[in-house]
């Protein structure tokens, strides 16, 4: 059985990123493998450990306060979890809630970085593509980054790289469906995941979220109208 | 003498927009403001009575109503065409509603306000009543987040002015908490089709605003439109002045005060306008006598959607709009509820009308798994986002052989209807509607 868990799922919810759980659960149910979600939030009992993948979205500004108060109780949880290779995905501004844990910080910038973002990944060898929209960003960052932009924003401005990977921790201002958008994202995740529960990943057909991707990619990157 | 031209110039554009078949509701008011007098609406001699209706969805519908039965109640009212609800929009309106010195001439100003604009339009002057139908996620490129909106809203009311809100809505509710002038609001009563828990998790507003405890729902209308309450009893939804019940969407009616309403369609968002209506021309002194009878004697046609019939078909257009995923929902309930064989249509080309930006995400926060319905035989999909239509249904658990995909946008009514049997409805943005339509001539 793998566990995952969709942390704040009431709260940092803006845009959504239900889809991300989703996504999990239908390739691991493409691989017969058994799966259960569960939802966590303010003031719930969370046993961190007792999970193979968490999943965190973006939130409003109110939100996110009362998530990061709420936060503060999983800190050693989420930093032993963390150092155990497991695997976190934190999208959006989500990413804020992890500032201290891992080695970077985050701060409001008064204005907001808005639009489609097309980013390089040397996990994959593949782009991959979302959107931005925020008002944060990441400064003094000693992780290792996730992306380099193509074309779109990088976790500072100033930068041209985004998200940020620590162990099998995967941060990223893109927000949204990104493992839906993304289905060679997916499976990376997917065999990391796999592999921490000694699961051989099996090759499943392509669904039509491969043509998606396919799709954009042609529309609005190679061929840009 | 600036007044006397920038009211003189909009109305020559005006005229002559309308002597070339232009579209002259914005035109007029962009010059003036960009040439003239951005600050114009600050110097207008306004009537005793001004309204500006507001909020993410179902403004429109309001106004139309408003406009309706203030006339019935004898009153003179001049209103911005929908759509026409930005600042520009609202100058060309107001501008020639004024006489050459600036004063307005009609009984009742009555101005459909986009969110962004409340307070480009209203920047010095404020209106003397402001109808807010609700707050949701709407276009976030542009919006951002409903917070955002709501802090747009908020600073634009001053204490002086008359609020007309849906109590429905919690983070309209919150302005109960700090409004220190009259609010008025509305309600509609428990519903036999309400939700308990809501499918997708995403609900706009779910905690206390004053103590962060999960706010406990009765109820969900839809959205975060519904009953609730803070365990601490710290906030819930406020005391209610017009409220609807027995809502009956098939038979098109309301009740408030105990009397029958006609609602102008089958959907709830005309009850909400309706009972929002209601309250605001009460509010501003029309009784309820003249009001119900304007509701109910005189009844006013929804313009919303477009029924016709095409190839043995019936083909209804449905109102929905991208990044707005309570319209699509709204959409996709219309159509589960509808008896007999169907078929969808549904696809776009661009993701927002004023962005290049194509953000995707409100896809999932669309309930598509309403669709997921015995008496649905296809859902055809074009344009540039066929595919990510077609994941997300598939994720609704949609099967795949009921998913048809169409190139050829102009084809699409004439495949549905032969691949189809029963009705057909579709779900088009604005900017595919045109061609889909074209070899119909409907």
């Amino acid at each position: 059985m793998i566990k995952i868990l969709h942390l704040y799922y009431d709260l940092l919810n803006l845009y959504g990123e239900n889809a991300n759980t989703k996504a999990l659960v239908n390739r691991l149910e493409k691989q017969k493998e058994k799966v259960k979600v569960d939802f966590k939030s303010v003031g719930d009992d969370i046993k961190i450990n007792d999970y193979d993948f968490i999943y965190v979205g973006s939130g409003s500004l109110e939100s996110m306060k009362i998530a990061k108060n709420d936060f503060k109780r999983l800190v050693k949880d989420i930093k032993k979890y963390i150092n155990d290779n497991k695997i976190i995905l934190a999208t959006g501004n989500s990413i804020e809630l992890f500032e201290g844990i891992l080695d970077y910080k985050t701060q409001e910038i008064g204005f907001r970085i808005v639009g489609d973002q097309v980013f390089e990944c040397d996990l994959i060898k593949k782009l991959v593509i979302g959107f931005q929209n925020r008002t944060s960003v990441v400064v003094n960052n000693n992780e290792e980054s996730l992306f380099t932009v193509k074309t779109g924003c990088g976790y500072d401005p100033k930068e041209t790289k985004e998200g940020i990977r620590h162990n099998n921790f995967f941060g990223t201002y893109l927000l949204g469906p990104l493992l839906i958008r993304n289905p060679y994202f997916l499976e990376y995740i997917l065999k990391i995941l796999l592999a921490n529960k000694n699961i051989k990943y099996k090759k499943v057909n392509e669904d039509v979220s491969y043509a998606a991707y396919e799709e954009y990619l042609e529309n609005f990157v190679y061929n840009k109208k | 003498m600036k007044v006397f031209i920038a009211i003189l110039i909009n109305k020559m554009i005006t005229l002559a927009c309308k002597l070339f078949k232009f579209n002259g509701t914005q035109y007029p008011g962009a010059f003036v403001q960009d040439h003239i007098d951005n600050h114009i609406l600050d110097k207008i001699k306004y009537p005793r009575i001004t309204i500006a209706v507001t909020g993410s969805a179902g403004k429109g519908s309001a106004c139309i109503l408003i406009k309706h039965i203030l006339e019935d109640a004898g009153y003179t009212v001049a209103l911005n065409e929908t759509g026409s609800n930005g600042i520009n929009g609202a100058t060309s309106m107001i501008l020639n509603n004024c006489t050459l010195t600036g004063k307005f001439k009609k009984d009742v100003l009555l101005v459909e306000c986009d969110e962004q604009h409340l307070k480009l339009i209203w920047r010095k002057v404020k209106p003397k009543f402001l109808l807010i139908t609700n707050i949701t996620r709407d276009q976030p490129t542009r919006n951002y987040m409903p917070e955002n909106i709501f802090n747009q809203i908020s600073s634009v009311i001053t204490k002086d002015m008359h609020l007309v809100i849906n109590g429905d809505d919690p983070i309209l509710s919150r302005l109960t908490l700090t409004h220190k002038g009259k609010i008025s609001t509305f309600s509609i009563d428990k519903m036999s089709d309400d939700i308990k828990k809501p499918l997708l998790n995403n609900i706009d507003f779910a905690y206390c605003p004053i103590c962060n405890k999960k706010l406990k729902y009765s109820y969900y209308h839809y959205g975060h439109l519904g009953k609730f309450e803070c365990p601490n009893h710290d906030f819930s939804n406020p005391k209610i002045d017009y409220l609807a019940t027995k809502v009956d969407l098939e038979k098109q009616n309301i009740k408030i005060n105990n009397k029958d309403v006609y609602i102008n369609k089958n959907v709830i968002y005309a009850a909400y306008a309706t009972v929002g209506a209601y309250a605001m021309c009460n509010t501003v002194g029309v009784d309820e006598e003249t009001i119900l009878s304007a509701l109910n004697n005189d009844k006013v046609p929804n313009s919303l959607g477009k029924e016709f019939e095409y190839k043995d078909h019936k083909i209804v257009m449905l109102e929905t709009k991208n990044e707005n995923n309570l319209s699509y929902y709204q959409g996709c309930k219309y159509i589960r509820e509808q008896k007999g064989l169907k078929s969808v249509i549904m696809g776009f080309e661009k993701v927002s009308k004023r962005y290049k930006d194509s953000d995707l995400s409100w896809l999932y926060d669309i309930n598509f798994e309403l669709l997921n319905d015995k008496n649905i035989d296809k859902i055809f999909v074009f344009g540039r986002f066929k595919y990510n239509i077609a994941t997300r249904l598939e994720f609704a658990g949609i099967e795949k052989k009921k998913i048809v995909f169409i190139d050829d946008a102009s084809q699409i009514l004439d495949i549905a209807v032969q691949k189809t049997k029963g009705d057909i409805y579709t779900m088009i943005w604005y900017d595919m509607v045109d061609t889909v339509l074209s070899k119909v001539g409907a």
